[in-house]
């Protein structure tokens, strides 16, 4: 008699990348509209929707509990921000928040049995690439370029290979961190339910409470922690 | 004959994404080390727990690196295996 287990072997457990849902073809390079793209598009009309509701009508003493709750949300980025930072930084603020709050919904698209767009390298790597130029954006403001190529060989000049491979390692770990929880979350559960069959109740719902929640909630708070202490650590003004 | 090539890389593909798992060792005892030490700031300076829970979250999260690296490698092997592609 064939178990569950068994038959979940025979039919072969998958896990599928994004899907390609049309396929453009502009100047012979090919650019794929994913699953990914079109799940983030919902996510930033849910971010749209939830950030107008929340800064409708607002007064200078908040009379209404919608008001109190955004001013909380930004008096939290505003400490974290200033608390990480430093307070040099204020132009960081309204980045991070957005950067947070993009990637928390993002990591969160789970739980409505969307695949999650951050189970995919090519949006995870955006999202470092962006924290990556903005390393270097800040070091050459702090230091102008002679700051800027000073910083590579310090602090000894045989030291430069390291620091050029430091430099591109910083953005593929912060990709390879969430890529990875991520895509484990979804593995996981996909190996969960193969493995109960028809008998998947509960097991997969307390998986699901610490991969899509716990974990995606997480790992925001870290990318945006390491981004945030790789931009101020990039800091190489002469003082 | 290309049969039992493929068997043979398939085989010890899934042998070696189950040996590269062995790096979860690493970030296991680095988390768990780091906790402890994190438990022992905290019980020995209760009012800047705050401060250690977040400095200690960002530990952990460097400490999981390695094993994650190691994940992907075992992911790649599992579902987009480089190496069936060179049996020609």
């Amino acid at each position: 008699m064939p178990t569950a287990l068994m038959l979940a072997a025979e039919e072969g457990i998958s896990v599928n990348g994004p899907l390609v849902v049309k396929s453009f073809n502009i100047g012979g390079i090919t650019i794929n509209l994913t699953e990914s793209i079109i799940v983030q598009w919902f996510v930033i009309a849910i971010l749209l929707v939830v950030v107008l509701v929340l800064t409708r009508n607002l007064k200078v003493v908040p009379e209404t509990k919608r008001q109190a709750a955004a001013e909380m949300i930004v008096e939290f980025f505003r400490n974290t921000v200033d608390g990480t930072m430093g307070t040099k930084y204020k132009a960081y603020h309204s980045y991070i928040a957005a950067l947070f709050c993009f990637i928390m919904i993002n990591n969160l698209m789970g739980l409505l049995g969307l695949r999650n767009p951050t189970a995919d390298v090519s949006v995870t790597g955006a999202f470092a690439i962006i924290t990556f130029f903005l390393v270097q954006y800040n070091k050459g403001k702090t230091g102008k370029f002679k700051g800027y190529m000073k910083s590579f060989v310090e602090p000894l000049p045989f030291m430069l290979p390291f620091n050029i491979i430091g430099e591109f390692a910083n953005p593929l770990s912060l990709t390879l961190r969430l890529f990875g929880n991520m895509v484990a979350g979804t593995v996981i559960g996909a190996l969960i339910y193969f493995a109960l069959g028809h008998f998947a109740i509960l097991v997969p719902a307390v998986a699901s409470l610490y991969f899509d929640i716990f974990s995606a909630v997480m790992q925001a708070y870290i990318f945006i922690m390491l981004s945030m202490s790789y931009i101020s650590s990039a800091d190489c003004s002469e003082d | 004959m290309e049969e039992l090539a493929r068997g043979i890389v398939l085989g010890l593909s899934a042998l070696g994404a189950g040996t590269a798992m062995i790096a979860g060792l690493g970030p296991g005892i680095g988390e768990g080390y780091c906790g402890g030490k994190a438990v022992e700031a905290i019980g020995r300076q209760p009012e800047a727990s705050g401060a250690i829970t977040r400095t200690m979250i960002i530990g952990d999260a460097l400490a999981e690196t390695t094993g994650l690296y190691a994940l992907v490698i075992a992911l790649l092997l599992l579902y987009a295996n480089p190496l069936i592609g060179k049996l020609g």
